[in-house]
């Protein structure tokens, strides 16, 4: 693990260029990280329970940041109880190789 | 009359003027290369439902895919068992004999689930609302014998006649009507 720190921030800087021509396309359907790209299909996630118990999916994929809420075929929220409220369970930080300090 | 007519000709004019992104107008964040137009793919989760995802560079985005009615969409789904209620129940009862007492204690100490979602469901005869009471009663019947057994229950709804796997015109179609779904979830 001898990732160096700067790899977000040169990947930071890049974007910010990037802006400088008018930003990304309306495709938002792939992460153009310059090492870490992928189809947005391949992100793993783990479970974040919400304070009130509730569970959410939540995937720390380098630079970007998702969640998004756990429901039920009947569109319920899903409490399974798998953790206290404000904690986190599973690997959801492994699908990148960009380190950021959290 | 005129005024009334006159009323909902503004007011279909407003409603169309509404929906049209200069009623929004065009702030600085529809002023990139993508002049503000967002398409997302999808991420299909654990369980296996999809959600809306889009990465705008630093940023990423995420939204569960419901459909307008607030159904989430999914490839498959998390039920591990749907109990067929003629085989558990009497009609109009929410009392499990003995023999599909052990069956269902059984089934729940074998399943490996962090924890489970009972609903209970009918056919469409008799009111809705004596539908809505029974299932949820049977549905707790079940989760009894669940939390007894040593599982979690996470939650237990009744959803009456509401929720029909099949057509309540038929006799084959009421039976597979009458049921209590068990949800695993991993």
């Amino acid at each position: 693990m001898t990732k160096l720190k700067i790899v977000p921030m040169l990947v930071i800087a890049a974007m910010g260029l990037a802006a400088c021509d008018g930003g990304y396309p309306s495709d938002k359907t792939i992460d153009r990280g310059f090492v870490d790209s992928k189809d947005l299909s391949q992100l793993q996630a783990g479970i974040w329970v919400d304070p009130n118990g509730c569970d959410h999916w939540i995937i720390d994929d380098g630079l970007e940041g998702y969640l998004s809420a756990r429901l039920d075929k009947y569109g319920r929220p899903v409490c399974s109880g798998v953790a206290e409220p404000t904690q986190t369970v599973g690997d959801f930080k492994s699908g990148s190789n960009v380190r950021d300090p959290n | 009359m005129v005024t009334a007519a006159a009323g909902a000709v503004a007011l279909t004019s407003f409603m169309t003027a509404d929906v049209s992104a200069q009623a929004f107008g065009q702030t600085q964040s529809q002023q990139g290369r993508d002049g503000g137009q967002y398409i997302p793919t999808i991420w299909v989760d654990p369980d296996g439902c999809e959600h809306w995802v889009m990465d705008d560079g630093a940023e990423g985005y995420m939204t569960p895919h419901v459909s307008r009615k607030g159904i989430p969409v999914c490839r498959r789904a998390n039920l591990c068992g749907t109990m067929n209620s003629d085989q558990f129940f009497s009609t109009g009862s929410y009392r499990i004999h003995q023999q599909g007492k052990q069956r269902l204690a059984k089934f729940f100490q074998s399943a490996k689930a962090t924890s489970f979602i009972i609903t209970g469901h009918t056919d469409s005869r008799a009111s809705d609302a004596s539908n809505m009471r029974l299932s949820l009663k049977r549905a707790n019947a079940v989760a009894d014998i669940a939390v007894q057994s040593g599982a979690k229950v996470a939650d237990v709804r009744g959803y009456g006649e509401r929720m029909p796997v099949a057509t309540n015109s038929t006799a084959g179609g009421m039976a597979k009507n009458r049921r209590v779904e068990i949800i695993c979830i991993q």
